[in-house]
Formats: C-alpha cells, sequence, structure tokens
C-alpha cells in the first residue's frame, strides 16, 4: 500500500503541463506572473516534491485526498458520488458472470457426458471462446443500436435512472452490467469446463461411478468441490479486470461512476482526482487479492500462498 | 504431424487480416478513388455488397474495405511492435530478477506486483498523458525524429511510437512474471546444476540453457500478447487515445462508426469489431494448440 502511494505519486509528476495553466487555460496569457505565482501557492504545487508528498500522504491520513484542480471540491466526495455507481455495475458484472459462467461450464461438462450431447458441447465451447474474443464495447455498440431500432421500451440504453429521479434503477444497470459481464462470462465458462474435465479423469471418479454412485452427485458433490480452487482465484481475479473494462462500458453507456471520472481527469491533468482514484483502485485490487487468498485457504486448506501466485501466472487476467 | 483441426482454424483465421493488410496498397492506394482518406458525399452509408463499394460506405462516404484494409496493417502493427517491446522489456526484467535473486529479485518484483494492483487502463490513461504531452520533437535526438517523420507539420510516427509505448508499458507486467516463474523453475534443473559443476560461466548457461528452454512459452506468450494489444489499441482509439485521425485503424474506424449507428448504419460497426474479434480468435486458436 505504502509502495503503491510513492509509485502513483512519482507516476503522477512525471505529468508535463502546469496545472495552474490547465486550470486557467487560454486566461493564463492575461495574469501578471505574480498572480499565477499566489494559485500555484493556493493548489500547493510550488512546493517541493517531497514536501508535497508528505503534505498529501498526512492529508490520506484525515481522509483528505486533497481537492479537484477543476472545480475545487474535496476528491473524496467526487470519488464517493462516483463509487456507488461503479459498484453496483462491477458487483452485478461480477454476480452475472459468476453465476452465467458457471452455469455454462457445468452445462458443457453435463452435456459431454450424456449421450448425443457432444455436439451442443462443443458449440457451447465454441460460442463461449468467441464470446471471450469480442471487444465488450463493440458489443455494446451493435446492442445499442439494435435496441435503438427495434424500440424495446423495457430495456433503458443510457444513464443510471430515468431524468427527475434518483439511484440506480435495475432496468438502467440491465445492459451495462451484461456487456461488461460478457467476457469474464465466457472466462468462467471455459475454466470452469477444464477444470472439471481435470478432475473427472482422476482415479476417485471412477471409483464412485464404479460404487453406483449417481451421475449429478459425483458431478456437483465430489468434482464441484474439488475444482472449485481455480474458480475462487478467477474471481479474485476478476476485480481489476472488471474495473479496467467498466472504464470503455462506462463510457459507452454515459454511465457516471469512476471509470469516466478517470478519463475526464486524465484529458483535464486533474492530478489530485487521478492519484486518488489509483489509491482507490489500488484498494480495492489488494483487497480483492486478499480476500480470494482467505477464502481460497478457507475451502481447501491445503493451498500454500506460493501455489496461488502459480495459478497467478498460468491464469492471465 | 497429426491433423490439428484447431491450429488449421486459426491459421485459416488468421490469413484473413494478413491478406487484407498486405493487398492494401495494390487495390486502394493513398491517391485512388478508394484511399481510406477520400470522401465521396453523395454515396454514404451505402450498404454492404454496393457498385465499387463491396463492403459498403461509413458516413462519409469512405470505401469500408479500404480502411479495413489499411486499419488491418495498422493494427497487426500495433499488435506485433507492443508485443516485441513487452516481451523484449518483460523476459530481460523476469529473467534478470530470477538470476539475481536476494534483494534485487525482491525489488523487481514487487515493483511489477504494485503496478499491476493498480488496473492497466488506469495506468494506460496515466501513460498516456505523460506521453501524449512531451514534446518529442525536441526531447529527441535528430536522426530519431527524422526517422518517425516528424515535421512542423505532421506528427507521422509519433502517434504509433506513443501507442506502442502506452500499451506495452503495461503489458510487459505479465511477460515479467511469467518469465521470472519460468527461469527460476529451470534454474532448478539438474542440468543447470550440471552445467554449474562442470565451471560453465553465467553467461554460457543463459544463452545455452535458460534461452532455448524459456524461449517455447515466451513465444506463446508474446502471440497473447498481440492479440491483447490489438484490442487494447482499439479500447484507446474508442476514448480517443488512440492513432488518430491520420491513421486508419480498426479502432478508429469503431470510434467514427459510433455515430453512424442510430442511422441504421450497423455495417461500418460490425466489420472492424468482426475483424478484431477474428483475429484475436485465430491467435487464440493457435496458442491453444501450440
Amino acid at each position: 500500500m505504502f509502495l503503491l502511494t510513492i509509485m502513483t505519486f512519482a507516476l503522477l509528476h512525471m505529468l508535463p503541463g502546469d496545472p495552474a495553466e490547465v486550470l486557467l487555460g487560454s486566461a493564463e496569457k492575461d495574469l501578471s506572473p505574480q498572480e499565477l505565482q499566489s494559485i500555484r501557492h493556493e493548489l500547493g504545487v510550488d512546493k517541493s516534491l517531497p514536501e508535497q508528498y508528505i503534505g498529501w500522504l498526512r492529508q490520506v491520513e484525515r481522509g483528505h485526498l486533497g481537492r479537484s484542480y477543476r472545480d475545487g471540491r474535496e476528491v473524496t466526495d467526487i470519488i464517493y458520488e462516483r463509487l456507488g455507481a461503479t459498484s453496483a455495475l462491477v458487483g452485478s458484472a461480477l454476480l452475472v458472470a459468476l453465476f452465467l459462467g458457471v452455469g455454462w461450464g457445468v452445462a458443457m461438462v453435463w452435456l459431454r457426458s450424456t449421450t448425443n450431447g457432444k455436439f451442443l458441447e462443443s458449440v457451447l465451447a465454441s460460442g463461449a471462446l468467441i464470446l471471450y474474443c469480442l471487444p465488450s464495447f463493440w458489443l455494446a455498440f451493435l446492442l445499442i443500436g439494435w435496441i435503438a431500432t427495434t424500440q424495446f421500451p423495457q430495456i433503458k440504453l443510457l444513464g443510471v435512472h430515468p431524468p427527475g429521479e434518483s439511484g440506480i434503477d435495475l432496468a438502467n444497470l440491465l445492459l451495462p452490467a451484461l456487456i461488461l459481464a460478457s467476457r469474464r462470462t465466457a472466462k468462467f465458462a471455459l475454466l470452469v469446463r477444464s477444470s472439471m474435465t481435470a478432475e473427472l479423469v482422476k482415479e476417485y471418479v471412477r471409483t464412485a461411478y464404479s460404487k453406483g454412485v449417481p451421475k449429478s452427485i459425483i458431478l456437483f458433490k465430489h468434482v464441484g468441490k474439488n475444482s472449485l480452487g481455480p474458480i475462487i482465484a478467477l474471481l479474485g481475479l476478476s476485480v481489476p479486470a472488471l474495473i479496467g473494462g467498466s472504464v470503455l462500458v462506462e463510457t459507452v453507456f454515459a454511465w457516471p461512476g469512476m471509470g469516466r471520472l478517470a478519463v475526464d481527469a486524465t484529458f483535464g491533468r486533474n492530478y489530485p482526482i487521478l492519484l486518488g482514484l489509483t489509491l482507490v483502485y489500488g484498494t480495492l485490487v489488494i483487497a480483492s487479492n486478499l480476500a480470494s487468498d482467505v477464502i481460497h485457504h478457507l475451502v481447501d486448506p491445503r493451498i500454500e500462498l506460493e501455489e496461488n501466485a502459480m495459478t497467478f501466472d498460468r491464469m492471465r487476467g | 504431424m497429426r491433423y490439428r483441426p484447431a491450429l488449421l482454424l486459426g491459421v485459416t483465421l488468421l490469413f484473413i487480416p494478413l491478406a487484407m493488410a498486405f493487398s492494401a496498397p495494390f487495390f486502394a492506394a493513398p491517391n485512388s478513388a478508394l484511399s481510406p482518406f477520400s470522401l465521396d458525399l453523395d454515396h454514404v452509408n451505402l450498404p454492404p455488397g454496393s457498385v465499387g463499394h463491396l463492403l459498403g460506405t461509413d458516413h462519409l462516404g469512405r470505401d469500408l474495405l479500404s480502411l479495413a484494409a489499411w486499419g488491418a496493417r495498422a493494427s497487426l502493427l500495433v499488435g506485433l511492435c507492443s508485443a516485441f517491446t513487452a516481451v523484449l522489456i518483460g523476459s530481460v526484467w523476469g529473467a534478470t530478477s530470477a538470476f539475481a535473486g536476494g534483494i534485487v529479485d525482491a525489488i523487481l518484483m514487487r515493483t511489477v506486483d504494485v503496478l499491476l494492483s493498480i488496473p492497466s487502463i488506469i495506468l494506460l490513461l496515466v501513460i498516456d498523458a505523460v506521453l501524449a504531452d512531451l514534446p518529442f520533437g525536441k526531447i529527441l535526438p535528430a536522426p530519431i525524429v527524422a526517422m518517425l517523420g516528424i515535421t512542423t507539420y505532421s506528427n507521422g510516427f509519433l502517434p504509433l511510437f506513443t501507442v506502442v509505448l502506452v500499451i506495452s508499458s503495461t503489458t510487459w507486467l505479465e511477460a515479467a512474471r511469467l518469465t521470472r516463474s519460468r527461469v527460476q523453475s529451470i534454474m532448478s534443473e539438474e542440468y543447470v546444476a550440471a552445467a554449474k559443476a562442470l565451471g560453465l560461466n553465467s553467461w554460457s548457461i543463459i544463452i545455452k540453457h535458460l534461452l532455448p528452454n524459456a524461449s517455447n512459452i515466451i513465444l506463446v506468450e508474446a502471440t497473447l500478447l498481440v492479440s491483447d494489444a490489438i484490442l487494447i489499441e482499439a479500447g484507446l482509439s474508442f476514448l480517443g487515445l488512440g492513432l488518430g485521425p491520420a491513421t486508419p485503424s480498426w479502432g478508429g474506424m469503431l470510434n467514427n462508426a459510433q455515430a453512424n449507428l442510430l442511422s441504421g448504419n450497423w455495417w461500418s460497426v460490425f466489420i472492424p469489431g468482426s475483424l478484431i474479434a477474428i483475429t484475436v480468435l485465430s491467435i487464440q486458436f493457435i496458442t491453444q494448440e501450440s
């Protein structure tokens, strides 16, 4: 965490462009150097870098992330406003990807064991692979275009709620969450299929079959339990991937979340906001990694940390 | 050689974007009527299969086949260059880390861990902001500026250079982790211990044992990074941080086509996206089989 703050601070201060000039835009030419200096002093960017860093860290301790260069509001407030929308989006996408993907994967394994489900299984598997290769924002374009031309009044296209209301409307959440979850769902389906397949050839499965245990119990109770590990590991890795994807999906659907804030802050060179966002995102990612490690350990106490690192290397993003 | 349908399918699919990339200058030269820059406002939003425009036109009357073919060149070039840079940096970083061990290993790998904990798109945005504002024309030595084609009037290859740098500066992290774990497992093999016992110095071990044995997995990673880079480029272009309007690319086409959707021109969105999907899919097929 500490390293994270130093690195983000260093990275952001490599950004060229004087925030005072960005804030004032073209008006800056009419100002005297003294006035410019006083604005820099007000923003605190006239001190040396270590001083700025220590000052910033002290404020973080007290829950302040500084003020936005653009409108002078507290960064904490701005991010807090946006946090709800993004967590609703990422959280529901994670749930969709988990349940849809695991269901899809189990369906494929189940179909393979039936007498004439092989073909259907290969169709489902290719479907998952193709879905994994589609850029999510492209899928969003096509869906928006299709829905807008065919008129489905039930499905809301843009924004978080109808004009004039507040809160997050489920009808508005549906499409962005499905789109954001699309590639993850395919990833979960493929992972469930491969890890269950790897379990199915083990000897305990053959023993269970020969003992006369019903197929559904073998599949869900024995094999299912043993292939949970990789799924939990992927669950932890999905949080940063979904957060990354949310930047694009939020832009497509005019979703007022942190992703769009980050894009706007990049174009506006709004360091305090970018810095705060990086910190919030980094914390979320570290927390989700930690949570998946802990759950993994609870489910399977044999798992050591080093082994988890190995699974990370095997399962790219 | 045994029959491998997925590999065959992958190579066949990959042939589509490759053929487009190679044929672009022949059927759509920059000065011809079919060039990706020639606007034809009398023939906007033509559907696929129209006379003279096989894949139709976009909202400015540009030929979509020509745009897609030139876009294939840019997108594949970005993919290859970014993957090459990322793998080069990542494998050297990871191999050094595994080979040196101890405190060097700790410092190098903690750096990678911290950078990995920032979602890559945020890192992309920040790096893009850094690079976009640097006055490259003044920083870089004159021969490189000339090579990149930067003049007072045009940025030349600069956007390409920037995008490649931006993409590879986030994707090398995975390559570094992968190389490190691979090199570490090779280092614990007995033949490396034997080579050490025989008195081979470090460089001979690296060249004779580490590189040949790690190259396989690094090559697969590089291929996957090509498809990642193509997807990232599309995303960056969509946000308006890509190659810019002067270079047609699939991501740029998607960005332009956004405006066409509501007028019913779905094919100008469909074509670049499906080309991206075909390329990524073919790479997935090929790497799964190797």
